[in-house]
């Protein structure tokens, strides 16, 4: 008898705590099934807490958007290069703040090439304040020690001298952004403060190798805008150097291939990986600067299937012949 | 019925110390193998600072998590590769600012990977350093594998003096830090000597030309007759395996746009493909995969990869 009211007991009891067990689960669903947030957090955010970068884009003019200087001073190129497009003047106007974004993402030497060459980040805040710039802002986003990436590459130094001024980044300067059918960028953080408060934007980059996306030139120097854990779009790094070329719509952008980075980018560190091929390029539509590049870097454009991306797109084209680049040589 | 709730209550304790005995063993672990770690990363630089100059910076340790932070792009060949951390610091001479340099020493786990980040890296027209089992120098660099490590050197500006000091650090890094001076890498010495290019031995630890399947594969360049041509073996777990390898990466060529030829030398075993205007060749023996990677003549192809084979069948496995 007693050992049957224990059984009966001990299923009872199964059945309490089977019952308990079914309402705590019931209720931990119920809970997650209401707090469930249905919506991409990017749609449901707030609008002023998602920013997007102004078009700093000018009106195209045509066969002026391209140019290719031949020479081994940088300080002669890029202001041939600039004249052939219709000249500063056409890009910055009295009173522009002007802000100008070079690969600055080592604490490296100008030599190993590895960044923006300092001469050449001088000369141009001298030509935009010879248009009349108010102001000329010089920043990027080096995630290790930024004045320190500033400071060795010598760009810290040479802004200064002609007037310019660095922002280093700090985390406030960092705002959320979304690329209208972007797949990456998404509700993720980029650089924005400083681009805020500028109405023309200049990009200045090396032409360099690149373990992971096979070169580094025009397109992905705007990788420096981005903030967070960004070393995770290295998984698509084409897809994501095309997204960055459809989202940042620059004034102007400046391809540095007086000496190029030809193994063991992007960071080098032996001058041997450099090859003297003594070329600038500047130009509105940086896909076609970049795919111009490619023969500079002895790839073809195929082997960067970020340019058809991009193009694709609508942010340029790889076709650069097209658009009837000037060309000049300056000794 | 009391008894039963006892039972019940005796065997949930049991479980719940069973559980917790578990969280302890694994608390236990993570200490042991943080406090293991910690002691890895007591590399006393100090002793590899040279002699007339002095630290410019602290050192900086990277773990996986945060390579990007120093190396960006460059940090998946690392980290795929075997990576566990890089320690980093800047020496300047207090005379003379110009006269700064950077190390990188990268530790790779084991001789094998550290190799393999050494060699994909190496500079085409690099200074072999005798001194070193494997090292080279560049006008402003010098580049070593020492043990589990592999050290860049990186100098600021191209000098004698920084040059000299550049291999005063080298040399305090084979003297100071301490390695297990029994790992070696016995595939090296596979590959035939006969006009192989020094210095030129690859090891890819995947995607070796790019097809998936050809990972722990060794290369290595030969000049003849001005044609520079490569050889390739990996050494597969077993038979089956090097089958299988050397029949997919055979398809993979012909799925590409391959043209399956015939070998010239009627004795010889392998495979020859012509892909893209050169010849590739793929051949099998016992556990080891191997061939030919783009040259671009038949015939001389051919032969080192007979060299190869003759070599590679001789090998105890």
């Amino acid at each position: 008898m007693t050992e049957q009211n224990d059984k009966n007991l001990e299923r009872r009891e199964f059945l309490i705590r089977t019952g308990k067990a079914g309402i705590a689960i019931a209720a931990a669903g119920a809970a997650s099934y209401l707090l469930y947030d249905k919506k991409n957090p990017a749609q449901n955010a707030e609008p002023e807490n998602i920013v997007t970068l102004p078009d700093f884009s000018v009106p195209h003019v045509q066969e002026q958007s391209l140019s290719i200087v031949k020479g081994s001073d940088r300080t002669k190129t890029v202001a041939k290069a600039i004249e052939l497009l219709g000249g500063i003047e056409r890009f910055v106007k009295p009173g522009d703040t002007v802000a100008i974004k070079p690969n600055v993402a080592f604490a490296s030497p100008p030599m190993l090439g590895a960044t923006t060459n300092p001469d050449l980040v001088a000369e141009v805040i001298k030509l935009c304040y010879k248009a009349g710039a108010k102001k000329v802002i010089v920043t990027d986003n080096p995630i290790n020690e930024p004045a320190g990436c500033f400071a060795i590459s010598g760009i810290g130094k040479a802004v200064a001298n002609v007037g310019g001024e660095i922002v280093l980044p700090k985390s406030n300067y960092f705002k959320n952004t979304t690329l209208a059918g972007g797949t990456l960028i998404k509700d993720w953080p980029i650089l924005y403060e400083p681009f805020s408060k500028a109405n023309k934007l200049i990009g200045i980059a090396p032409v360099k190798n690149h373990h992971r996306s096979g070169a580094s030139m025009a397109m992905k120097n705007w990788y420096g805008l981005l903030g967070g854990r960004r070393n995770i779009f290295h998984q698509d790094i084409n897809t994501i150097i095309a997204e960055l070329a459809i989202m940042v719509k620059p004034t102007l952008v400046i391809l540095d291939g007086t000496e190029v980075m030809m193994t063991n980018g992007p960071t080098g560190g032996s001058l041997s990986d450099l090859k003297r091929t003594n070329t600038l390029i500047a130009g509105c539509d940086m896909v076609a600067a970049d795919s111009y590049a490619c023969g500079l870097l002895d790839i073809k454009v195929s082997d960067l299937p970020c340019l058809a991306k991009a193009a694709a797109a609508g942010a340029g084209t790889t076709d650069y012949q097209s658009l009837k680049p000037m060309l000049a040589e300056v000794s | 019925m009391i008894s039963s709730v006892n039972r019940a209550k005796n065997l949930e304790s049991v479980i719940s110390f069973c559980i917790l005995a578990i969280l302890a063993a694994i608390a236990t672990g993570i200490f042991i193998r943080q406090a293991h770690t910690g002691e890895k990363e007591l590399i006393d630089f100090s002793k590899i600072t040279p002699a007339v100059f002095q630290a410019a910076s602290e050192t900086k340790v990277y773990n996986a998590e945060n390579l990007y932070e120093k190396i960006d792009g460059k940090a998946p060949l690392y980290t795929e590769s075997g990576f566990e951390k890089l320690y980093t610091r800047r020496f300047a001479s207090p005379a003379d600012p110009n006269l700064a340099m950077e190390l990188y020493l990268f530790d790779m786990g084991n001789i094998r990977n550290a190799f393999s980040v050494y060699s994909l890296q190496r500079r085409a027209d690099a200074e072999t350093l005798p001194d070193f089992t494997f090292a080279y120098k560049t006008s402003n660099a010098l580049y070593l594998v020492h043990g589990r490590y592999y050290a860049e050197i990186i100098g600021f500006s191209e000098s004698t003096g920084l040059s000299k000091a550049i291999l005063e650090v080298s040399q305090n890094i084979r003297n100071n830090i301490p390695i297990d001076k029994n790992a070696k890498i016995p595939e090296l010495a596979f590959f035939p000597q006969e006009n192989l290019i020094d210095g030129s031995t690859r090891f890819y630890l995947a995607s070796a030309f790019g097809f998936e399947g050809l990972t722990n594969t060794f290369t290595a360049a030969y000049k003849i007759d001005d044609q520079t041509i490569t050889a390739f073996f990996s050494k597969r777990p077993g038979k089956k395996d090097a089958e299988t390898i050397a029949e997919n990466y055979y398809n993979f060529l012909i799925a590409n746009g391959g043209v399956a030829k015939t070998a010239g030398n009627k004795t010889f075993t392998g495979k020859v493909i012509e892909f893209d205007g050169a010849a590739e060749i793929i051949f099998m023996t016992g556990s080891f995969v191997g061939g030919i990677h783009e040259a671009e003549n038949q015939q001389t192809a051919e032969s080192i990869a007979a060299k190869l084979l003759n070599k590679l069948a001789l090998i105890k496995q």
